[in-house]
C-alpha cells in the first residue's frame, strides 16, 4: 500500500524533526545561555537521560497495551510504578540511593505479578482480567504502603520524594544505558512482529495461527517491566507519556506492531524531553516536576486532539 | 474394528476423527461417546438445540476448549492425537472460525486477513470476492456490520490454508441473499480436499450446504450420516422438540 506507507513515512520525518528541534531548544536554553561547558556537562546528560526515561515509558505503555489487549493500559496500571514508589521511599527512608530503591520495588512488583497470575498466564485464554485484577490489588496495596511512608517521612525529605513520585530528572544521569535498552527492546518488537500482531487478536486467535502465545506473554510482561522499572528508577514515576504516546500514533493511523515500537520511543523521548525542558525553564530558577509538567500541558491538547475528530 | 489401526491410506483423507469422545461443561453431559470421521471433500453441519454443546464441540475439535469443560476420549487431526501436534503445525492442519469475535485495535481489513495467512493455498482476491467482502479490505474492522464482520472471519479461516475448517455458526448474522451466496461459496470454491465441520440452525441452508449431518441429541447422543437421509421429520423432531414437515421443498416446523 503506498499511500499507507507515504503517510508513515511522512510520520516518521515529522517526529524525527520535532525530536531533533526539541533537543536542540534543550540543550541551547536555560539559565547559563549558551556556554559550551554548562551544555557538555549539565545540559546534554540531562536530555539524553530524559529522552532515554521517554522511550522507555513510551515502549514499556506499547507492550502493556499488548499484554492486556487494551489500546487504554499504561506501564503503571500492573502496580510497577506503585512498587517502585515504595522502594524509592523506603530508600529515602534508609538512606540508600533511591535509584537503587525504586530499581529493587519495581522489580518485586513485576515478580510478585507474575508469580499471582501464573496461572492465568499458563493457559492459551484471555489472561487479561485475572492480569488487570491482580495489578490493580498490586497498585492499591503499594498506593497504601506509599502513603503510609511519606507520612513517616522526616520533613526535609520529604519535598524530595513529591517531587520524585510526581517525575524529577534533575538527579538522572544514566542516558546511555537507557537509551540502548529502549534500542534492545524496539529490537526485540521488530523481531516478534507478526506474532505481536497476532497476539492483538486475541490470544485464543493468536494460539489457533499457531504462534507461542505463553512465551509471548511472558515476554511482554517481562520486557515492559524492566522498562517501566528502569524508567522509574532513573527518573520517577513520570506519568502520562507511556499510556499517550502508543495510543495517539494509533490514532493517527500506525497500526503495525513494528512501526508503532519504532515511532513510540521517538515521541516518547521528544515528550519527555520537552516537558523538562518547559519544568527547568518556566518557573527558573525553580524547578517543577517534570511529570505535572508534562500532564499539565499534554493532558489539554491530548483532549483537544480528540475533539477535534479522532476517535 | 479397532479405532487405532488406521490404514494409512485412510488416515491421509481423514481430516478428522474422534475416539469416544465425551465432553462435559458444567455437570452436564453433551456430547457422549461420539465415534465420528470426517472425511476429506466432505461437508458436516452440526445440528441441535441452543445450549445442546455445538459451540463447545466445535471449540474442542479445534483444541481450543474453555476452561472447566471436560473432554474424555479423543479428538485426532490427519490420524495423530490432537496434542501430539505442536501449536505451529497445528496451525497449518486445522482452522476455526469462533461464533463471535472481538476486536479491540483499529487494523485494517487486509492486514487481519494478511495476519490469518498460515499456508497460502487459497487466492486472497478471489475469496474476497467470491464472499462479497472485496470492497471492505481498506476499511478498518471496528467500523464493520455484525454480518460483514462475519464473512470477515470466514475468509479469515479460509486463508489460514488449513484442510479442516470448523466454522461456528458462518451465517447466524447474515441477510437472506448473503446465506445463499455462503452457500455456493462454501459448496463450490474450496479446494477438494478440504473437510468442513459447521454448526448451524436454518435446516433448509444446511439442507444446500452439508454433504452429511452429525445431530447433537439433548440427552448428548450423537447421531450421524449423510445429510439427505438424517433430514427427516422424525429425527429433526427428536433434536428439536418440534414437529417439522415437508412444504414444497422447504423444512418448516407448525
Amino acid at each position: 500500500m503506498p499511500l499507507a506507507s507515504t503517510r508513515l513515512l511522512g510520520l516518521a520525518v515529522a517526529m524525527v524533526g520535532v525530536l531533533l528541534a526539541v533537543v536542540a531548544a534543550a540543550l541551547a536554553l536555560g539559565s547559563a545561555g549558551l556556554d559550551v561547558e554548562t551544555i557538555r556537562a549539565l545540559r546534554a546528560p540531562r536530555v539524553a537521560a530524559a529522552a532515554g526515561v521517554g522511550a522507555l515509558l513510551a515502549l514499556s505503555g506499547l507492550a502493556m497495551q499488548s499484554l492486556l489487549r487494551n489500546p487504554l493500559a499504561d506501564p503503571y496500571v500492573l502496580g510497577t510504578s506503585g512498587g517502585a514508589a515504595v522502594g524509592a521511599l523506603l530508600a529515602l527512608m534508609l538512606g540508600v540511593a533511591i535509584t537503587v530503591g525504586a530499581a529493587a520495588g519495581a522489580l518485586a512488583a513485576g515478580a510478585l505479578l507474575l508469580w499471582l497470575a501464573r496461572r492465568a498466564l499458563a493457559t492459551t485464554d484471555d489472561a487479561s482480567p485475572r492480569l488487570i485484577l491482580a495489578g490493580a490489588m498490586l497498585a492499591a496495596l503499594f498506593g497504601a504502603m506509599a502513603s503510609l511512608l511519606l507520612a513517616l517521612t522526616p520533613d526535609q525529605r520529604l519535598r524530595g520524594a513529591i517531587f520524585w513520585l510526581v517525575g524529577d530528572l534533575s538527579g538522572a544521569s544514566d542516558g546511555g544505558s537507557s537509551l540502548a535498552a529502549a534500542a534492545g527492546f524496539v529490537a526485540w518488537f521488530a523481531w516478534r512482529e507478526r506474532a505481536l500482531d497476532r497476539l492483538l487478536l486475541g490470544s485464543v486467535a493468536a494460539h489457533l495461527l499457531g504462534e507461542p502465545v505463553r512465551r509471548l506473554r511472558f515476554e511482554l510482561l517481562l520486557g515492559a517491566s524492566l522498562a517501566a522499572a528502569a524508567a522509574v528508577a532513573s527518573a520517577g514515576a513520570i506519568g502520562f507519556v507511556g499510556l499517550v504516546v502508543p495510543h495517539a500514533l494509533r490514532l493517527a493511523g500506525v497500526q503495525r506492531t513494528r512501526d508503532l515500537a519504532l515511532l513510540s520511543p521517538l515521541g516518547g523521548a521528544a515528550l519527555v524531553v520537552a516537558a523538562d525542558l518547559l519544568a527547568r525553564t518556566v518557573a527558573s530558577p525553580i524547578e517543577l516536576p517534570v511529570g505535572a509538567v508534562m500532564a499539565l500541558v499534554g493532558a489539554p491538547v491530548f483532549v483537544w486532539f480528540l475533539a477535534r475528530g479522532g476517535r | 474394528m479397532s479405532l487405532h489401526a488406521v490404514s494409512p491410506a485412510v488416515a491421509a483423507d481423514t481430516r478428522l476423527e474422534t475416539r469416544a469422545l465425551t465432553l462435559v461443561a458444567a455437570g452436564r453431559e453433551l456430547v457422549q461417546d461420539l465415534n465420528w470421521r470426517v472425511l476429506a471433500g466432505q461437508r458436516w453441519c452440526v445440528i441441535g438445540r441452543n445450549a445442546a454443546g455445538k459451540s463447545t464441540l466445535l471449540r474442542a475439535l479445534a483444541g481450543v476448549s474453555e476452561v472447566g469443560v471436560v473432554q474424555r476420549g479423543e479428538v485426532a487431526w490427519q490420524g495423530r492425537p490432537q496434542r501430539a501436534w505442536p501449536a505451529a503445525d497445528a496451525a497449518a492442519l486445522r482452522a476455526f472460525m469462533p461464533q463471535q469475535v472481538a476486536d479491540r485495535f483499529p487494523i485494517s481489513v487486509a492486514r487481519l486477513l494478511e495476519l490469518s495467512v498460515v499456508q497460502a493455498r487459497l487466492e486472497a482476491v478471489a475469496v474476497l470476492r467470491g464472499l462479497d467482502i472485496d470492497a471492505l479490505a481498506q476499511r478498518p474492522v471496528l467500523e464493520l456490520s455484525g454480518g460483514e464482520r462475519q464473512r470477515v472471519a470466514l475468509a479469515q479461516a479460509a486463508l489460514q490454508g488449513a484442510p479442516l475448517m470448523l466454522l461456528d455458526e458462518p451465517v447466524a448474522f447474515q441477510d437472506p441473499a448473503h446465506q445463499a451466496l455462503v452457500a455456493r461459496w462454501l459448496t463450490g470454491a474450496l479446494p477438494a480436499d478440504h473437510g468442513l465441520v459447521i454448526s448451524a440452525h436454518d435446516i433448509n441452508w444446511i439442507a444446500r450446504t452439508a454433504t452429511h449431518v452429525l445431530a447433537l441429541l439433548p440427552d448428548g447422543r450423537c447421531e450421524q450420516g449423510a445429510a439427505a437421509a438424517m433430514l427427516e421429520a422424525d429425527l429433526l423432531e427428536r433434536v428439536y422438540g418440534c414437529a417439522w414437515r415437508e412444504l414444497g421443498g422447504l423444512w418448516v416446523t407448525d
